[in-house]
């Protein structure tokens, strides 16, 4: 056994746009073979158009130019598919169909993330699939579920955020819901289906036999807000926006500091530390004001409160003024911007950031993993394969197609290297 | 392998976390039908418990919401790890064990003596499981974390809320949960690893790396050359609350003929302004105007099945009641009644995972120390009165 923990597992990878494709990035990122498959006239979204028009800038290229192949160098197909193969396929056609239930005869695990009824419409639902290979471990990851009314209602990132309940917990104190920017409930389901698949790989090691997981990230993010439902059921109460306050602790808050758009949040959460707070605020007296002594009469005079850390706050930068605080004990953060992670002193004394130099979109840093183990290593990020880049190691060298046959696939177009609509 | 078994029938955990994440970790290894032993502290229980909201508002360890969903399907036995024979008493049951969840301050299950290192020697397959704010090393591991903290370091907050606004946390817990999520799968890569190696080893999680991974925007946005802002919101009202038209992105260009017609104005489906994607994305804020007028008499769900119909993809906000009446969520079964001695009946969000020929385990949180006799007797060999004096000794304060 190798210490890279998914070393000889192999992933056939049908996902596309951002939570399946973060799945398959972690499953590479633990030693597992991911073979991502896409065809000519359907690439992953995440790549963008073949021939994107200069003022539709959904997505982005390094230094703002798409260069010759933009498919293969857009900002959100090479983060989040390092460490993948990629191999094109044209579903559509009976020859790519059977391609792939070959390819799912010698992997271990499918993940897909296309509407509910995709596969089963292409005839490569999880029936076929087991048929093929009776061991395979299927995962549809889907915004709804497998089953039920609205099995194929399309969804974003942005409004499983609305349909899962967070936007309704979300927002300023008397504004509207608001959504995070960043897909949340994708990465997270994402990172939630490698659990899931290692539970199920464990049983199969035992019986032999495969199985069919069905994942919706709409009831995983439910899943998230749980206590709200138990305040429902106990209180009657429906949970509301309530800024960045905390319901019990107080203050929490987020404060402004020196620089542009530069914050730092603030949460005390005993009474021991808001003593420290004032101390580290220097503003002792509120630490003897009777009024601010317990979280309830904190959370009745929060706005006062929040006067006074800011007035300390705007005359630091964020990290400094969180490593004063957390000096002191307080639990405080610098407001990160994207930009700021990567050259983080933590996460790079800790080894986070992986950097790659991608042949097509140059150099930067990736995310990594959640999780850090003692003896099993990661691998270190391999660059976003391009479109059709192991064509021929996938279905030369894996399912030993003789090299004519290779050509001829590539001359009908149910191969190939171009979207269709490059040329 | 009948049906029905579970996926994680006979693994053992201990679970020693606190709060939220590591605690939703262990719920989720509980569901997949691993037993769950949660220590908690004699009288006072875990922290969770301590925090509201409560049945009726009261202060009540056996009513807390948090507790009551986070540790569903666990047994609970009390030690204080503190004393000497609190610690013993882990000891011993940790060499049965195959998992441990701990989300002490780095460093303080060792100084107990109940550390990574001590406990593998009498037992090398444990997967010992630390969640933490900031991980096991680094220049930031001493400090002091939670929720909102998570949301800054991870880069997740600077781009949630208004433009000329602070940065806004995400609501609820959420955030803390998705921290256990990843707990969750790192014990699992360990334990599938453990059936090949027969070892275990120290997963470390830190809360800033795993909201860093959740971030897929920010980092790389930046680095190709945007900077990712807060942006103004692109909700509609409806007659009963919010909408997203979802007329952007990923729809096909007839769509917007359709929908003009559904609107009742169709004379604006040829105008230019209007008639691509790129052109509705440019002109956002007059189609939301546009749509906002229809929306305004329709309600939010209506609205929702409507346009979906059409194949946009269109968003509602929905609340917990709305949830709780979702027709999708109904047909699939995913609330569960659990009844519970002192919080009553109440209805549950279900399972997160779904394996075909697995059931999942929906069974109510334990009550304080519910299981000491079980556990810390038949299966540990303490008398009557050694439980009654180890589930009732309180070492020194550390609140």
């Amino acid at each position: 056994m190798s210490d890279l923990p998914l070393k000889g597992l192999r992933i056939l990878d049908l996902t596309q746009i951002a939570v399946g494709p973060y799945a398959t990035l972690l499953l590479g990122f633990m030693g597992a073979q991911v073979i991502k498959v896409e065809s000519r006239t359907r690439m992953d979204t995440s790549r963008g158009f073949a021939r994107p028009s200069p003022s539709g800038a959904y997505n982005l290229y390094p230094g703002g130019d798409p260069g010759e192949r933009p498919w293969n160098r857009s900002a959100h197909h090479v983060q989040r598919n390092a460490n993948k193969l990629d191999v094109t396929l044209d579903l559509a056609t009976q020859e790519g169909k059977e391609l792939l239930l070959d390819l799912a005869a010698v992997c271990d695990v499918l993940v897909e993330n296309f509407r509910a009824s995709v596969m089963d419409r292409l005839g490569l639902g999880y029936d076929a699939v087991s048929r093929a290979n009776p061991q395979i471990i299927y995962a549809k990851i889907s915004s709804q579920g497998a089953t039920g009314p609205e099995m194929d209602y399309g969804s974003l990132g942005s409004t499983l955020e609305q349909t899962a309940g967070l936007a309704s917990i979300t927002g300023y104190v008397g504004g509207q819901p608001l959504m995070s920017n960043e897909t949340f409930p994708d990465p997270v389901v994402g990172i939630l289906t490698v659990g899931a698949l290692m539970a199920a790989l464990r049983v199969r090691l035992r019986t032999g036999r495969g199985a069919f997981i069905d994942l919706a990230q709409r009831e995983v993010t439910v899943g998230m807000m749980g206590e709200a439902f138990l305040d429902h059921a106990m209180n009657g109460r429906v949970a509301g926006l309530t800024g960045n306050r905390h319901p019990v602790h107080a203050p929490q808050g987020v404060y402004p500091c020196v620089g542009d758009d530069s914050w730092i949040a603030v949460s005390v959460r005993s009474d021991a530390e808001w003593r420290a707070l004032c101390e580290a605020i220097r503003r002792p007296d509120l630490a003897e004001d009777a009024r601010l002594a317990t979280a309830a009469g904190r959370r009745q005079h929060h706005a006062e409160i929040d006067e006074a850390i800011a007035a300390w706050t705007r005359e630091r930068g964020h990290y400094q003024a969180m490593h004063l605080l957390q000096a002191r004990g307080v639990p405080a953060g610098a407001v990160l911007k994207g930009g700021e992670t990567i050259v983080d002193p933590h996460l790079e004394a800790r080894g986070f950031w992986d950097a790659v130099d991608h042949p097509e979109a140059g150099t930067y840093r990736q995310v990594t993993t959640p999780w850090q183990m003692s003896k099993s290593r990661r691998i270190q990020a391999t660059p976003a394969p391009g479109l059709g880049e192991h064509n021929t190691f996938v279905l030369g060298d894996i399912l030993g197609l003789p090299a004519p046959e290779l050509d001829s696939l590539e001359r009908r177009g149910v191969i190939g290297t171009r979207p269709v609509g490059a040329d | 392998m009948e049906m029905g078994e579970h996926l994680l029938g006979g693994i053992t955990v201990l679970d020693l976390s606190e709060g939220v994440s590591g605690p939703y970790c262990a719920k989720l290894l509980a569901g997949m039908g691993a037993e769950v032993i949660k220590v908690e502290r004699p009288g006072v229980g875990e922290a969770s418990r301590r925090e509201g909201p409560f049945l009726r508002d009261e202060s009540d360890v056996e009513t807390s919401a948090p507790y009551l969903y986070l540790n569903t399907g666990k047994k609970s036995v009390t030690l204080d790890l503190e004393t000497e024979r609190g610690a013993d008493a882990l000891r011993r049951l940790s060499a049965g064990c195959d998992v441990l969840i701990e989300s002490g301050a780095p460093g303080r299950m060792a100084s107990l003596g109940l550390g990574y290192d001590s406990l593998v020697a009498s037992n090398p397959g444990l997967v010992y499981v630390s969640v933490t704010p900031f991980g096991q090393t680094g220049p930031y591991r001493d400090y002091q974390g939670g929720d909102v903290v998570a949301q800054a370091m991870g880069a997740l907050m600077h781009t949630v809320g208004l433009p000329d606004r602070e940065p806004l946390r995400i609501g609820g817990s959420v955030v803390l949960y998705a921290v256990g999520v990843a707990a969750f799968s790192g014990a699992m890569l360990a334990l599938y690893t453990r059936d090949f190696t027969g070892e275990g080893q120290h997963v470390d999680v830190s809360a800033m790396e795993a909201i860093t991974v959740a971030q897929i925007h920010a980092s790389i946005h930046h680095q190709f050359g945007r900077i990712p802002a807060r942006r103004e919101s692109a909700l509609v009202r409806a007659a009963d609350g919010w909408v997203s038209p979802g007329l952007e992105i990923g729809v096909r260009e007839d769509i917007w003929a359709r929908v003009c017609e559904l609107m009742g104005v169709p004379e604006l489906a040829d105008d230019p302004a209007f008639s691509t994607r790129e052109a509705r994305r440019e002109h956002q804020q007059d189609v939301l105007a546009i749509v906002g007028e229809w929306a305004a008499t329709q309600t939010k769900e209506d609205i929702y099945h409507t346009l979906q119909g059409m194949r946009t993809i269109a968003g509602y906000v929905a609340d917990v009641e709305d949830l709780l009446d979702s027709g999708q969520l109904r047909d699939r079964g995913f609330f569960q009644d659990i009844e519970h001695p002192h919080a009553g009946k109440a209805t549950y969000p279900g399972e997160p995972i779904r394996v075909s020929g697995h059931a999942w385990r929906h069974e109510r949180a334990p009550l304080l120390g519910e299981h000491n006799a079980e556990i810390l007797g038949d299966r540990l060999g303490l008398t009557g009165t050694e439980i009654a004096e180890l589930a009732n000794t309180k070492g020194p304060e550390h609140e």
